[in-house]
């Protein structure tokens, strides 16, 4: 869901780790090193890397800067071609079909039976068009926090991980303790909160 | 403890964090006073998740409707489960938010930001007014999240302090009450 659309949903991140003295050369330079390519008109399976926020085909943020202000916003572009299971199944079935006609056997073995489904699902995923997603997010670099806008766990993960091999900083999902943790100033008060355990509220 | 564990051991709470929440703006009609900034309105509204027990003994109540008071749910905390989901209409300084806050992982689902002239940018928009839409935008993104910040600072002052037997005295009796209402 969309930053910029009318609803949308977000969790948020602690940025954690610091970024070099040059800071905004090395966001230009990673982000470049890591935006989206096109897998159209390739057969490859699968493609992860930044666009613009404002638009998911300009990953050379030719229509905008991706930062703005003191926050870096990106969109983050995964697209994979994807081969549903009954389909695969169904191919599969089908060409076992026919080379047992073709060898003249009741049965296949399995090695062949699983280079068949490997063969198929290779072919099949050439043949499938790439599904697109698309992420945004907020990163405040004066805070380090970050505001994802999915709800999505996988996307999470990706996200983590992508973040990491690109900026080499970890994020930190923020959940109520945590955020707590750090809202709270005073050190006996943070150590307690460490120590409470559930309340019945009736 | 790594935060899977972390987010599993510790979702009390948040749910915690939410019930006590809904006490708070209950409490003065949906005005809630945010330390040296006034009064802002928390209003609960039409959807609420409430949960109860862990894993296989895991309940869970859903209760939505346009006019309704809510009145399974205030059945449900009398008998111990608390928010894990709940729509929450926020206003301060006349800006009205709207979102689906979560308990456990803290999401913020379907957020409606308040109107402004900003909103309403198109593709004919000059990159500048863009700009400035995007900054408006993650103003009150920040804000929003601030102001939730604030409330869930004030919960945790009250949570780790000697006031907590009195406060938690306060909710039960309005859970007993909200109950009764019914």
């Amino acid at each position: 869901m969309s930053f910029l659309a009318r609803s949308s949903s977000f969790v948020r991140f602690s940025v954690e780790g610091e970024l070099p003295d040059n800071p905004l050369e090395f966001l230009a330079d990673r982000i470049s090193s890591f935006v989206f390519e096109d897998i159209d008109d390739t057969f490859e399976e699968y493609s992860v890397g930044w666009v613009s926020v404002l638009n998911m085909f300009d990953s050379a943020f030719a229509y905008g800067s991706h930062l703005y202000g003191d926050y870096v916003v990106l969109s983050l572009r995964v697209d994979e071609r994807k081969v549903s299971p009954s389909i695969l199944k169904k191919f599969t079935q089908k060409e076992e079909e026919r080379i047992k006609k073709e060898k003249q056997v009741p049965k296949l073995s399995r090695t062949l039976r699983l280079e068949i489904k490997e063969r198929i699902k290779t072919e099949l995923t050439r043949k499938a068009m790439p599904v697109p997603a698309v992420y945004d997010l907020v990163w405040s670099l004066s805070e380090s926090a970050l505001y994802f806008f999915s709800t999505n766990k996988k996307a999470h993960m990706l996200l983590e991980d992508f973040f990491k091999d690109c900026f080499g900083l970890v994020l930190m999902l923020q959940i109520p303790f945590t955020t707590a943790g750090q809202l709270l100033s005073d050190e006996a008060r943070q150590a307690r909160l460490e120590q409470i355990a559930p309340e019945i509220f009736v | 403890m790594d935060l899977v564990d972390l987010i599993t051991e510790k979702r009390f709470f948040g749910q915690e964090f939410l019930t006590w929440l809904w006490w708070k703006s209950e409490e003065r009609g949906g005005s809630v006073e945010l330390e040296g900034q006034g009064d802002i309105i928390v209003v609960f509204e039409k959807h609420m998740l409430l949960e109860y027990g862990e894993a296989d003994y895991n309940e869970r109540l859903v209760c939505s409707g346009l006019q309704t008071e809510l009145k399974e749910a205030r059945t449900g905390l009398r008998t111990g489960k608390k928010l894990e989901q709940a729509r929450l209409r926020i206003s301060k300084d006349e800006r009205d938010y709207n979102l689906t806050l979560g308990a456990t992982f803290f999401e913020f689902r379907n957020v409606k930001l308040p109107k402004t002239e900003g909103s309403e940018q198109t593709a004919q928009s000059s990159d500048a007014e863009l700009e400035g839409a995007v900054l408006e935008k993650i103003f009150l993104f920040e804000e929003l999240v601030k102001i939730v910040n604030d409330l869930l600072r004030m919960f945790a002052e009250v949570r780790t302090s000697e006031q907590w037997p009195e406060e938690l005295a306060r909710v039960r009796a309005w859970v007993h009450k909200s109950a009764d209402r019914v």
